[in-house]
């Protein structure tokens, strides 16, 4: 590769400033969080009598936002790890797409764990007191893993573009010069120092794969082992993870999407790459279709009573819509968008990865709030409130905060550092050209 | 016209006015019941309950305030004051200071009064007694005697057919000595009954705990003695508290879990720890360059 053709490679993937539609997006972003941050205020200082939760949905938005946060965050591991050990070299430039969204909503499910505890002051005695029998224990753990797993993994094959950065210098103030130099000044491209990152990458697409199971595994256990109607299910562990699969790989197609049109990046992130993403989506979709039917008519067949009111609530009762519009959207739709080759173009894949997303959210709800609200022993002598829920504005502000967090934080990486492998691009398309 | 006007007015006003003078006359009716209690001819006290028709149910009424009295409503007669709970009942004991008056008379009178509120109307209601207690004896063969006298002026004379209950102290409740729920006592005021609950688990030496109680009496009120009987099976109750189980405490779970947990959690974190060392390492091959 000639000397101007890396040049123009570096210069089309070096982060650039926010246009006006950047600036708008990003404050746009920070006033969702604000609301979001004095609506816990009101929370904090009130107590979770501001919120629509009471005995028996003790579980609202809150909880199915980390489910949704966990799901989206495995997308990391799919995309990083499982393609990057299976030789496809096709998704190199949505590598650090896939990491910047686990390592945001790996966060952010952190967060908004300790938002749904009504003492956040105290969150030290689950360290100090945890039950190591308790699920909720290991989801800490296994939380607290992934995250500097992820981490690690946006960390090391940024290395050799911190040496390209600093550099180019090119739109960087004096605080991200110094930032790139505190993060990568000591990267000088050495064969040692290639081979030892080379290895540590490796172990860690590895290492991740078994903590991303692990991670939506434990989550969904902390369902499963609860004896209650609809999640009294040995088909939970699987049913989460083909969820959370094509969930993250959802929001991929969507992030591909707007970092190809906001940054002009189209030789980058080509059709070839909306093609396969629209095919893996469609793949996943049909799986965690299956384990949707195993999960729904399987016991919608038997019908057994302690079911049956949940399953009619889900199918044709209170839930029915949200139920219906969830399965619809993640499923149905993207899978008749993106089958064919037109659906598979930019414009419909961010449609269906839209899709994907929303109808992603509304099903972890639906998973978990209808079936507290349907426990084993009626519901007797209860203000009628407990036997609805239905999220208060403070639950609402504080869910779309933590949405809007999780975005600004891709937002901001994506104007700091690039959201394309610079020099991992520059190298394929040298390999190539050898070739 | 305007005379007309003015006295339309005026018919409004007077109209809404009644109304609304209408609409705070009527209140609802509280129910307001009373018992006498006296455990072990010891401790005696008081009990109220309240409740009234809301949405058309009788409900219980919490944070009504209630006042007690002894022979009459008089404040030197107060015996206390107390609030009725979520169960819309409130309880006091009868204080020391009320024995002259108790002591006056072998019948009493005592009185629960509520003022009235926004919400109800001010009821008063009484309970007439006499004052009586059971004394509980054992012969051998496990014989229970329970014996209910009355007073009469100055002496105790054995009370006929009333209804006792005589049991042994469970846990979960009472449980009957045999077959017969109840015992009626004789000319003697004895209620006596077979002791046939054979091989019952008792404390650690093997006592049992009878009780003879006569409950909600027109005369009596409720009256409750109890006696501790060697007439159980020894048992001895090992707590599996310490034991490490699935469901015990914080720091006790099974060596299995232990171990296959933190082997996994250790392993995991060696791998990331090795990793930060890998930086480390990269760090220094930079600065050699």
């Amino acid at each position: 590769m000639d000397i101007s053709a890396r040049q123009k490679i570096i210069d089309d993937l070096l982060p650039k400033k926010f246009g006006a539609k950047g600036r708008i997006w990003a404050l746009a972003l920070v006033i969702i969080c604000i609301i979001g941050m004095v609506a816990y205020y009101r929370q904090l200082s009130r107590g979770l009598i501001v919120t629509d939760m009471r005995d028996y949905a003790s579980w609202g938005i809150y909880i199915s936002n980390f489910v949704f946060f966990v799901a989206i965050s495995l997308v990391g591991s799919l995309i990083t790890a499982v393609l990057r050990l299976v030789n496809v070299n096709w998704s190199t430039p949505l590598t650090r797409i896939a990491e910047i969204i686990a390592v945001s909503a790996i966060t952010f499910a952190s967060l908004i764990i300790i938002v749904d505890m009504g003492r956040p002051d105290r969150f030290y005695n689950l360290f100090i007191h945890g039950r190591l029998q308790s699920p909720i224990l290991w989801d800490v753990i296994v939380i607290t893993t992934y995250f500097f797993i992820s981490l690690l993994l946006l960390y090391l094959p940024l290395l050799p573009d911190f040496e390209i950065m600093l550099k180019a210098k090119q739109g960087s103030g004096k605080f991200l010069g110094s930032l790139y130099a505190f993060l990568g000044s000591f990267w000088k491209n050495t064969p040692q120092q290639k081979k030892i990152s080379r290895r540590s990458i490796r172990i860690l697409s590895i290492t991740i794969i078994p903590v991303a199971f692990a991670i939506h595994t434990v989550t969904s256990w902390l369902f499963a082992t609860t004896y209650r109607p609809g999640w009294d299910s040995t088909n939970f562990g699987a049913y989460f993870i083909s969820g959370a699969f094509l969930v993250g790989a959802g929001a991929v197609l969507v992030a591909m999407y707007i970092f190809r049109y906001m940054y002009d990046l189209e030789k980058y992130i080509t059709l070839k790459h909306f093609d396969r993403m629209g095919k893996i989506v469609v793949l996943l979709a049909f799986v965690y279709l299956y384990f949707n039917l195993n999960e729904f008519l399987v016991p919608a067949f038997k019908m057994k009573k302690t079911d049956a009111d949940h399953l009619l609530g889900l199918f044709t009762g209170e839930f029915a819509r949200v139920f219906w519009f969830a399965i619809i959207t993640s499923m149905f739709l993207p899978i008749l968008i993106l089958t064919t080759r037109k659906g598979r173009k930019p414009v419909p894949a961010l449609i269906a990865g839209a899709l994907v997303v929303v109808g992603s959210w509304f099903k972890r709800y639906v998973i978990v709030t209808p079936t507290l609200l349907h426990p084993f022993l009626p519901m007797h002598d209860v203000p009628e409130s407990y036997k609805h829920y239905f999220p208060s504005w403070e639950e609402w502000a504080i869910a779309m905060g933590s949405l809007a967090g999780m975005l600004l934080i891709i937002t901001l990486f994506a104007r700091i550092f690039p959201i394309i492998p610079i020099q991992e691009t520059i190298t394929e398309i040298e390999e190539h050209e050898r070739a | 016209m305007k005379e007309l006007k003015c006295s339309a007015l005026t018919c409004v006003f007077i109209f809404l006015a009644t109304g609304i003078s209408l609409a705070q006359v009527e209140k609802n009716k509280l129910i307001l019941g009373l018992g006498y209690y006296n455990d072990n001819n010891q401790l005696q006290y008081l009990k109220a309950n309240t409740k009234a028709k809301i949405d058309g149910k009788f409900k219980p009424v919490a944070g009504i305030e209630l006042r007690f009295y002894i022979s009459s409503e008089s404040p030197n007669h107060l015996l206390g004051t107390a609030k009725t709970d979520d169960k819309g009942q409130a309880a006091l004991m009868i204080p020391s200071n009320a024995k002259d008056e108790w002591n006056k008379s072998p019948k009493q009178t005592f009185l629960a009064v509520t003022d009235s509120s926004s919400l109800y109307v001010a009821v008063t209601t009484s309970i007439d007694l006499t004052k009586a207690r059971i004394k509980l004896d054992t012969a051998t063969d496990k014989k229970i005697m329970a014996t209910l006298v009355e007073q009469k002026e100055s002496i105790w004379v054995p009370v006929k057919g009333v209804d006792m209950k005589i049991a042994v102290k469970r846990l979960g409740g009472d449980l009957n000595v045999n077959e017969t729920p109840t015992f009626t006592t004789d000319s003697l005021g004895i209620a006596s009954a077979d002791f046939k609950q054979l091989n019952l688990p008792g404390d650690s030496v093997g006592n049992l705990i009878l009780i003879a109680s006569v409950e909600d009496n027109d005369f009596y009120g409720n009256l409750t003695v109890e006696r501790t009987v060697p007439w159980g099976t020894a048992t001895s109750y090992s707590s599996p508290f310490n034991n490490r189980s699935l469901f015990a405490r914080a720091g006790r779970p099974p060596f299995w879990l232990l171990w296959m947990a933190s082997g996994i959690t250790l392993s995991v974190w060696m791998v990331i720890f090795y990793l930060f060392f890998q930086i480390r390492k990269l760090k220094k091959l930079g600065v050699q360059v």
